[in-house]
C-alpha cells in the first residue's frame, strides 16, 4: 500500500518536473498525495491539514527560483515545511543534568532509559539511574538488569510503593554522579493521579530536560497525549522508539508539533545499543514514503551551480551570508565537512575545531533562518542588529539566540577563510577548495 | 470508550443526512422558510432529532416518504469526505478508510431508493452495514473452552509493548473467576525482567506458572506448560511470549517453532487502541507468518477512538475477542461487534 502511496506521490512530482510555470491542478494533485502519505504515516489529520495548506500557498505565491523547475519547487518547500516542524535544538550537552523519562504505558521509557545511560557513559559521563516505577511488576528487574549489563548505578526498591519517596532517596544516593535518568511508570492522559505524580516528580528532580517517549506506531492519539504531558511537565524533547519496524512515527511528529520541542533521539531496536541521535532527512523521506528524498533533494540542489559561487570575490575576501548559505547547501549534499576536507590535496592545514561542529540539522536550521533575511541583510551580515534579529528570528520560528549563533558561525568561518588565503595555500588549492565547498563531488 | 468517534460519526451522520435531505428539497415542492432548526445546525444526537416537534427535518422526511429518491455522487462527495476524515482522525487506517467510504459510496449513490424510513436511517444504515461487515462477529472465549478437549492452549503473541504479558494475567484472572483451571507459561525469556513480571502477576492472581531461566528456549518452557497441564488435568494452558517485530525473520521463526512444539489451539493477537496504520501492516504480517485465530486490542482506555479495532479486524478477517480497558486484572471486557457499533452510531436509528 505504501509502495502504491510514494508511487502515487513520485507520479505527481514527476508531472511537475517539466514545468517551469506553476500548474494549479498538478500542485493541487501533488499536496493531496502528500496528504495521503502523511496521514498514512500517521501524522495528527489537523497538523497535516494546516501543513498542507501552507505547502500548497508557498508553492503558488512564491517565485520559481531562476533555473529550477516546478517540482523542484514544491519538494523543496514540503521539505522546509516539515523540517520546521521536527527541528528545534535538541543539543545533547555533556554536562551535569537530571532527565525525567515520561510516556505512555509500554512506550519504551525503561528500555530507553537505559540505552541513554549507555550513551552517556560512552561519552564519559558518570551515569545513574533511578527507577521512579512503584507499579508495574518486575520493573526494577528489568532496569537494574539492563544496568547492571553495563556497570551503571540503578537506584529502586520493588517494595516500596512511594515514587515521589523513591526519587527523593535516589537522587540523595546518586548526587555525586553526573547524569541521573529518572525511569518513571507508563502513564497516559487521563489518569489524573499518575499526572499529578509525574508532576511531582518534576519538582523533586528540577529536571534538566522531560523527554516524552513515543512508540513509532502511536496513531492521533500523539497530539492530544503530548499535549497533556506538556502541560504537566513541560516536555523539551521527544524520542521516538521502535523505528526498527514498520511504524512511520508520524506521531512523534505530532507530539513535537504540539510541545514545540524537538526529536532527540531514535530507538531502533531492543538492545542497549539501538539509540540513535535524530536526523530529519532519513525521517521525513520516511514519512513520506519515499525512500529517495535526498536523492531528489540533491538534483534540486544542483540548481545551485558550482560557478555561482563567486570564487575571486571570496578570495578578495568578501565572504557574504549568502556565500555561507550556498555553502551550507553544498556541504549538506556532501556530507560532514571533516571528510570533505580529508579529500582536499590541503595538506596539514589546521581547522578551528568548530568548524566542523555543524551537524546536518543545524545546517538545515541554519539555511532556513538565512530563508528569512533579506537580501541587503544576506549581502552584509553587519546590518543585523537586535531588532533585525527579532524579526528573523520570528520569521525562522526560531530564537534571536540561534540567530546570533549562526552569525557567529559565519563569522568563524570568515576568519578561517581569511586564515586560509593567509596561510598561503596557493591559488590553485584555494579554488578547489571553494569549488568543493560549494557543491562539486 | 470510542466515546470521541461515536461524537464524530454522528456528526458526520447529521452531514450526510442533511446533504441527502439538500438533494431532496431540490426536488421536492418549495421547502418552508425557517431553516434555522435543520439537521445541520443540530449537533445533537439523533435522539433529539426524532423527539423533538416536527422541525424543518421532519417535514422534509414527511415529504419524502414513498418518494423516489436519486442521490448523486456530487450530493454526497463533501459529507463523504467529512465521513473519511473523521475514520481517519478516529485512527481507521487510510486503506481502510478507503473501502468503507467506498462501501458507503455504493450503498448510497446512484441508486433509485424507496424512502419509506427517514433519511437518518438511510444514512445509518449504510454506515453500520460498512463497519460491522468490517468488524465480523467477536469471539466468544468461555464457548471455545466449553466445546474443546482439555487442555485449551492459547498462544499469545504481537511486537513490543502492546500488552501480551498483562493480557494474559487478565484473561487468566477472568477465567479462573469463571472457575477454570489455568496455567501460565513464561514463554518471554528474553527481555530483561520479563520473567519477574508474568511471576509477580500469575503469584497475585493465583495462577501456577511454568518458568525457565533467562535465555532458555521459549518452546521448552510453553512445552513443559502443555505437559503440565496435561498431567494436571488444567483446563486452560496461557502462553506468554516475548514481542517482536514482524521484520525480524529470526525471531518470527522462533515464533513459528513455539508453535509447532506447543501446537496452541488458538493464536491471539495482541495489540493496542492507540496504534496508527502500522496496525494493519504488522496484523497482516503475525497472520500470514504464525497465524492469528483472535485479535485483542489492549489500552482501549487510552482516550482511543477505536479505529484500530476496525483496521485490523478489517485486514485480518479475525475476530475481536477482548478489549483492554487499564492495568487492573478487571479491566478487560468481550468484545461485542454489535454494542461497539450502536455505540458508535446509537442503537435506535
Ligand atoms: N524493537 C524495539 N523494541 C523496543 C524498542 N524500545 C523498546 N522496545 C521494546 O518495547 C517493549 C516495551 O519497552 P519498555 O522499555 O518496557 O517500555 P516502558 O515504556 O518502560 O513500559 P512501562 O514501564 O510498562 O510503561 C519491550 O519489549 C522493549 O524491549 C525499540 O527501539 N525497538
Ligand atoms: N492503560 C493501559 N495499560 C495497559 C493495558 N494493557 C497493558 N498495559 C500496560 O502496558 C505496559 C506494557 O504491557 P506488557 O503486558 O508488559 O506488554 P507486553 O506486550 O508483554 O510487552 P513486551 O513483552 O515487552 O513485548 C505495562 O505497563 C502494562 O501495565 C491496558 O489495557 N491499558
Ligand atoms: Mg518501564
Ligand atoms: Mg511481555
Amino acid at each position: 500500500m505504501l509502495d502504491t502511496l510514494s508511487t502515487s506521490l513520485k507520479d505527481a512530482l514527476k508531472k511537475l518536473a517539466g514545468k517551469t510555470v506553476i500548474d494549479r491542478a498538478a500542485v493541487d494533485e501533488l499536496v493531496k498525495d502528500l496528504q495521503r502519505a502523511l496521514i498514512s504515516s500517521d501524522v495528527n489529520v489537523k497538523l497535516v491539514m494546516e501543513l498542507s495548506k501552507s505547502i500548497r500557498t508557498r508553492s503558488l505565491d512564491e517565485q520559481l527560483p531562476k533555473g529550477t523547475n516546478v517540482r523542484e519547487h514544491v519538494l523543496r518547500i514540503v521539505y522546509q515545511e516539515l523540517v520546521r516542524l521536527v527541528w528545534v535544538s535538541t543539543d545533547v550537552k555533556l554536562e551535569p543534568q537530571t532527565i525525567l523519562m515520561a510516556g505512555l504505558q509500554g512506550s519504551g521509557k525503561t528500555t530507553t532509559t537505559a540505552k541513554l545511560a549507555r550513551y552517556f557513559q560512552k561519552k564519559g559521563m558518570k551515569v545513574g539511574v533511578i527507577c521512579a516505577d512503584t507499579f508495574r511488576p518486575g520493573a526494577y528487574d528489568q532496569i537494574s538488569t539492563l544496568c547492571a549489563k553495563i556497570n551503571v548505578p540503578c537506584f529502586g526498591n520493588p517494595l516500596e510503593k512511594n515514587a515521589l519517596k523513591l526519587t527523593r532517596e535516589g537522587l540523595e544516593t546518586l548526587k555525586d554522579l553526573e547524569l541521573v535518568i529518572v525511569d518513571t511508570q507508563g502513564r497516559h492522559a487521563l489518569e489524573a493521579d499518575l499526572i499529578r505524580e509525574i508532576i511531582e516528580i518534576n519538582v523533586i528532580t528540577k529536571a534538566t530536560h522531560r523527554w516524552l517517549v513515543i512508540d513509532a506506531a502511536l496513531g492521533q492519539q500523539a497530539s492530544e497525549q503530548a499535549r497533556r504531558f506538556h502541560e504537566a511537565i513541560d516536555i523539551d524533547g521527544v524520542i521516538i522508539t521502535k523505528m526498527d519496524g514498520t511504524a512511520k512515527g508520524g506521531g512523534a511528529l505530532s507530539a513535537v508539533a504540539e510541545t514545540k520541542s524537538g526529536i532527540v533521539f531514535i530507538g531502533s531496536g531492543e538492545t542497549i545499543e539501538d539509540l540513535e541521535r535524530f536526523e530529519p532527512d532519513g525521517f521525513i523521506s520516511r514519512l513520506l514514503g519515499m525512500g529517495d528524498l535526498k536523492a531528489l533533494l540533491e538534483r534540486a540542489n544542483e540548481a545551485i551551480k558550482a560557478d555561482e559561487v563567486d570564487v575571486n570575490a571570496m578570495m578578495k575576501g568578501k565572504f557574504t551570508l549568502r556565500d555561507m548559505y550556498k555553502q551550507l547547501e553544498a556541504l549538506n549534499k556532501m556530507g560532514p565537512l571533516k571528510q570533505i576536507m580529508g579529500m582536499l590535496p590541503m595538506g596539514n592545514m589546521e581547522l578551528p575545531d568548530g568548524v566542523y561542529d555543524v551537524t546536518s540539522t543545524k545546517m538545515v536550521r541554519y539555511r532556513i533562518i538565512m530563508d528569512s533575511m533579506t537580501s541587503g541583510e544576506l549581502d552584509d551580515p553587519a546590518l543585523i542588529n537586535s531588532s533585525r534579529m527579532q524579526r528573523i528570528a520570528r520569521g525562522a520560528g526560531s530564537t534571536p539566540d540561534e540567530v546570533r549563533e549562526l552569525i557567529k558561525y559565519y563569522k568563524m568561518m570568515q576568519r578561517t577563510l581569511k586564515g586560509l588565503r593567509g596561510a598561503g595555500g596557493g591559488k590553485f588549492n584555494m579554488q578547489r577548495l571553494m569549488k568543493r565547498f560549494s557543491g562539486m563531488q | 470508550m470510542f466515546g470521541g468517534l461515536r461524537e464524530k460519526l454522528q456528526a458526520a451522520r447529521n452531514r450526510l443526512g442533511s446533504s441527502i435531505q439538500e438533494a431532496i428539497v431540490t426536488q421536492a415542492p418549495p421547502a418552508p422558510e425557517t431553516h434555522k432548526g435543520g439537521p445541520s445546525a443540530s449537533s445533537a444526537s439523533q435522539k433529539s432529532i426524532s423527539s423533538a416537534a416536527p422541525t424543518f427535518a421532519d417535514k422534509v422526511k414527511i415529504l419524502i416518504i414513498d418518494r423516489e429518491l436519486v442521490v448523486s455522487e456530487k450530493d454526497l462527495s463533501e459529507a463523504l469526505s467529512e465521513l473519511e476524515m473523521t475514520l481517519l482522525e478516529s485512527d481507521v487506517a487510510l486503506t481502510v478508510t478507503d473501502a468503507i467510504i467506498a462501501h458507503v459510496r455504493t450503498n448510497l449513490v446512484g441508486k433509485h431508493r424507496k424512502i419509506g424510513a427517514s433519511v437518518d436511517a438511510l444514512v445509518v444504515g449504510a454506515l453500520k452495514s460498512a463497519l460491522l461487515e468490517v468488524l465480523g462477529n467477536g469471539f466468544d472465549l468461555i464457548n471455545y473452552i466449553k466445546t474443546h478437549n482439555r487442555p485449551v492452549k492459547i498462544l499469545f503473541t504481537g511486537v513490543n509493548g502492546t500488552g501480551k504479558t498483562t493480557t494474559v494475567a487478565k484473561i487468566g484472572s477472568y477465567l479462573k473467576k469463571q472457575g477454570y483451571t489455568v496455567v501460565i507459561g513464561a514463554g518471554d525469556t528474553y527481555r530483561a525482567g520479563a520473567i519477574e513480571q508474568i511471576g509477580v502477576h500469575a503469584g497475585r492472581i493465583g495462577i501456577k506458572i511454568i518458568q525457565h531461566q533467562e535465555g532458555a528456549d521459549p518452546s521448552a518452557v510453553l512445552f513443559d506448560a502443555v505437559q503440565y497441564a496435561v498431567s494436571h488435568k488444567i483446563d486452560v494452558v496461557l502462553a506468554d511470549t516475548a514481542g517482536r517485530f514482524h521484520t525480524k525473520s529470526n525471531l518470527m521463526s522462533q515464533l513459528e517453532k513455539i508453535r509447532r512444539v506447543m501446537k496452541p489451539d488458538l493464536v491471539v493477537y495482541v495489540d493496542e487502541a492507540v496504534a496508527g496504520n502500522d496496525a494493519v501492516v504488522r496484523a497482516a504480517e503475525f497472520d500470514r507468518t504464525v497465524g492469528a485465530d483472535a485479535v485483542v486490542l489492549t489500552k482501549a482506555d487510552m482516550d482511543s477512538r477505536g479505529g484500530a479495532a476496525i483496521s485490523i479486524a478489517h485486514t485480518i478477517g479475525k475476530p475481536l475477542m477482548f478489549l483492554g480497558t487499564g492495568q487492573g486484572y478487571e479491566d478487560i471486557i468481550p468484545f461485542d461487534p454489535v454494542q461497539v457499533v450502536e455505540e458508535l452510531l446509537g442503537s435506535d436509528a
